[in-house]
């Protein structure tokens, strides 16, 4: 470590303003802060910091997002030699999935980091860390086939147009990876939907039907058991489909509060209601309960939905965006058989307007102030 | 009445003052105008005039009766002045035992602008502060209550039982005094830690009582007025501290004109950490030589969440009663923000360590990581116990839209309420400055 301090003080005046290195200032000072902790202290106001920072925030939730990603690689695997109608052992199958996800992943960095860093030097800011957790989730909210040259300009596209054109993290108000996956969807259609991208190189004669598209076409009789979806065994998008997975993610950033349990909550809420209703109605063979353990319901409630950012900021707003999340995702679901996933659709919607749902919650708080402080008034 | 602080957070740090009072002096006083908040100093002496404890050293030029005196009989130095020939510091030669008191004869009070009068013209009077703003209010205007906190809930914060030990009378009267002062219809609050023994302001009278329990900011007067008279535009509310309560106590009882103090020498860094009483002003340099031997260390005029660092001028500010001493940080630490880490204080779950909230953590003064946009958005409310949106009022400062920083209830709040958000922020934001300059802001607006 002291060698590596040492190298640091010794190269990093050559990066500072002014001198031939400082083109790569951004990207010396991410690898450097990468390594080695900051070494700037406080000045003025508060003396002591709490250890925390947004590093450990994003590894945080790139830890809770591990399970669901070697579940995921694995059942690529799986997927792809059950259409073949091989056997293979469970490394195989993990080595399959993985030779498949890292190119898409090293892809996603590359292209995203690279216009990250470009952005951070010509501000003169540091590298964002929210990027790391973006593009570990592009990758996961792919079908495993999909080609590396859009899943790259899918990538540009939304660190760019969702992100960077605001101000970078913080600023923005769409989440960057499902934009990405927004892109691919409304760009790309065929390589993100219908049957046939959902298992990678699979035989022809194997029909790749996520359990979704076969309950919206009427064909439940095929469907896999629920056990099987809630282990996660189906065909899918790399990190959606172990439900497991997912909930031991949340469990890890709940107990982290890293995420908001009451969007959480909401969302699954939201979603387990208005599923019920339609089944009630006779509008939806499934239940409620069935609707949270299909597509990428519980993925988006968990992972996408708590993006701290682009979700409400209001702790109130957070259970109204919440639950209007999983009753939206719910009603696309069920009633616009052409998308047989809303979750995608109900997020990026209520993005849009989470801003207004906090204006009218500051705007009751600051009602309740002023009748707080009448209150107090009479009293006195 | 009782109020339950849910919201906030103890930090401890090691080196609580022991109780043990020790005396310190030196010849050399440091009067600095930037002590008062937004104070502009008009000069009314010059290098080489000698001063008694009480002559007027400079007023200020919003009103000119408001005045800063000297603590101390002796030869005014020189005049240090910064950019802009801001008046910095004016040094005050003492003989080498100082005389740090006066006799004052006057002729007894009997109404609120008579005391008045005292205060500003013995210099008195800038001990009161007001809310909004955290100002030196103006003579002609009365608050609509008065607050006394009479407990520091900060780390490390001193034991108000040792700073008024001995002046327990002088604090009865300060307060009968200053109630003369405000008038029968302002009430006087005293706000108690509950649980803890209150005698001595429990027997003052004509005052409400009121126990304040849970973490800190419940020591803080700001959380104490938002819960017992929230401020509304064009509302003010002054408060003071308890000991400056009894030097207005001692001046009424005594006519004795004293600026002497009782301070708390604290932190990790502080080899003997105990009580000191010296006047105001007092050039602490020999004391921190002989407290600190090593370079890293920073003083701090004040707790560590709301202090001034000291570097230039080796003095207490005009409102502190605490000193700390806190090790400088800055060490690199490999993948620091990957590793578990049991060592490193933290409220946040991420790290294993908050489990350990009674333990004491070995803080510095490292800033733990990058500057950043804000993120998360659920991290300052769990350290803010107000009925006010604290992310929302930020942006409305950094956004300098002073409506909605009025709706939202800036006026409430001081810098010194947002040092715990400081503290947690993920993003290593400067909330306690972004608040001080919406107030600067707003402040501007209403003289406008």
């Amino acid at each position: 470590m002291n060698i590596l301090t040492q190298l640091s003080d010794k190269i990093s005046h050559h990066f500072e303003k002014g001198k031939p290195l400082y083109c790569f200032y951004a990207l010396y000072d991410a690898i450097d802060t990468f390594l080695l902790t900051p070494s700037e202290v406080t000045s003025g106001g508060s003396h002591i910091r709490d250890a925390v920072d947004m590093k450990r925030i994003m590894i945080t939730v790139m830890i809770a997002l591990c399970p669901a990603l070697f579940f995921g690689m694995w059942n690529i695997g799986v997927q792809h030699f059950l259409s073949l109608g091989e056997n293979a052992t469970f490394w195989r199958c993990f080595g399959y999935g993985f030779l498949k996800w890292l190119p898409l992943v090293m892809v996603t960095y590359f292209s995203g980091l690279t216009i990250e860093v470009i952005f951070a030097q010509h501000r003169g800011h540091q590298v964002a860390e929210g990027f790391f957790v973006t593009g570990f989730l592009i990758p996961m909210i792919m079908p495993p086939d999909v080609p590396l040259w859009i899943v790259a300009i899918a990538t540009a596209f939304s660190v760019l147009f969702a992100k960077e054109v605001f101000g970078g993290t913080g600023y923005n108000f769409l989440n960057p990876a499902l934009i990405a996956r927004a892109f691919v969807f409304f760009a790309y259609p065929s390589v993100i939907s219908g049957d046939a991208v959902w298992i990678s190189e699979s035989a022809d004669a194997v029909s790749g039907a996520t359990p979704l598209a076969l309950v919206m076409n009427d064909a439940t009789a095929q469907m896999p058991s629920f056990l099987d979806m809630f282990i996660g065994t189906i065909p899918g998008c790399i990190g959606e489909t172990s439900k497991i997975c997912i909930i031991i993610g949340a469990i890890l950033l709940l107990y982290t509060q890293v995420a908001s349990w009451r969007i959480m909550l909401s969302v699954v809420v939201g979603g387990w209601i208005t599923g019920t209703l339609f089944h009630a109605a006779g509008m939806c063979p499934i239940t409620g309960w069935q609707h949270l353990l299909m597509g990428g319901f519980l993925f988006g409630a968990v992972f996408m939905a708590t993006d701290p950012v682009t979700a409400t900021h209001t702790q109130a707003g957070k259970w109204i965006y919440g639950l209007l999340i999983g009753i939206l995702a719910i009603v696309i679901r069920v009633i616009n058989k052409g998308y047989p996933e809303g979750m995608m659709l109900a997020i990026l919607l209520m993005n849009i307007f989470a801003p207004l749902i906090d204006y009218c919650i500051v705007k009751i708080k600051i009602r309740k102030r002023k009748i707080n402080i009448s209150k107090h008034k009479i009293l006195l | 009445m009782d109020f339950h602080i849910r919201k906030g957070v103890d930090i401890r740090l090691a080196g609580t003052a022991k109780e043990e009072i020790q005396n310190f002096a030196s010849s050399r006083f440091l009067i600095c105008p930037t002590d008062f908040r937004w104070l502009k100093p008009r000069l009314l002496i010059a290098p080489g005039s000698s001063v008694n404890v009480g002559t007027p050293l400079f007023c200020s030029k919003e009103d000119e009766r408001i005045v800063i005196v000297s603590p101390v009989q002796g030869e005014v130095m020189e005049v240090i002045r910064g950019n802009h020939r801001a008046i910095e510091a004016i040094v005050i030669q003492a003989d080498s035992s100082p005389i740090t008191f006066a006799n004052v004869s006057f002729p007894e009070p009997t109404n609120s602008s008579e005391i008045a009068e005292l205060l500003i013209s013995n210099g008195l009077w800038p001990f009161l502060r007001q809310r909004p703003f955290a100002t030196i209010p103006t003579p002609d205007t009365r608050p609509k209550a008065l607050f006394v906190s009479c407990f520091d809930s900060a780390p490390l914060a001193p034991n108000f039982g040792i700073l008024l030990k001995g002046k327990e009378e002088y604090f009865h009267e300060g307060i009968r005094r200053l109630h003369q002062l405000v008038g029968k219809d302002c009430p006087v609050h005293l706000c108690l830690p509950k649980g803890r023994s209150n005698q001595l302001f429990e027997s003052v009278e004509e005052v409400k009582l009121h126990y304040f329990d849970g973490p800190h900011p419940a020591g803080n007067v700001g959380t104490q007025i938002h819960r017992i008279a929230p401020i509304d535009k064009g509302e003010t509310i002054w408060f003071i501290h308890p000991q400056d309560v009894a030097t207005i106590g001692r001046f009424f009882l005594t006519h004795e004109l004293s600026f002497e103090k009782r301070i708390a020498l604290t932190g990790p860094c502080a080899e003997n950490p105990c009580y000191y009483t010296f006047p105001y002003g007092t050039d602490l340099s020999a004391l921190l030589n002989c407290e600190t031997t090593n370079a890293q260390v920073r003083k701090i005029s004040g707790n560590v969440l709301t202090g001034n660092q000291l570097t230039k001028y080796n003095t207490l500010r005009f409102y502190d009663t605490q000193l700390t001493l806190l090790p400088e940080g800055g060490e690199r630490k490999l993948l620091g923000w990957l590793l578990p880490n049991f060592k490193k204080w933290s409220l946040s779950h991420t790290f294993l360590s908050w489990l350990f909230q009674h333990h004491i953590f070995a803080h510095n003064t490292s800033l733990q990581g990058g500057r950043r946009n804000f993120v998360m958005t659920d991290v300052y409310e769990k350290v803010f116990p107000f009925e006010i949106l604290p992310l929302q009022l930020m942006k409305a400062c950094l956004t300098e839209d002073i409506e909605q920083m009025e709706e939202l209830g800036i006026y409430e709040v001081d810098d010194e309420d947002f040092a715990l958000c400081e503290v947690v922020c993920p993003s290593k934001m400067e909330c306690q400055k972004i608040i001080r300059e919406g107030l600067y802001k707003i402040k501007m607006e209403n003289q406008a």
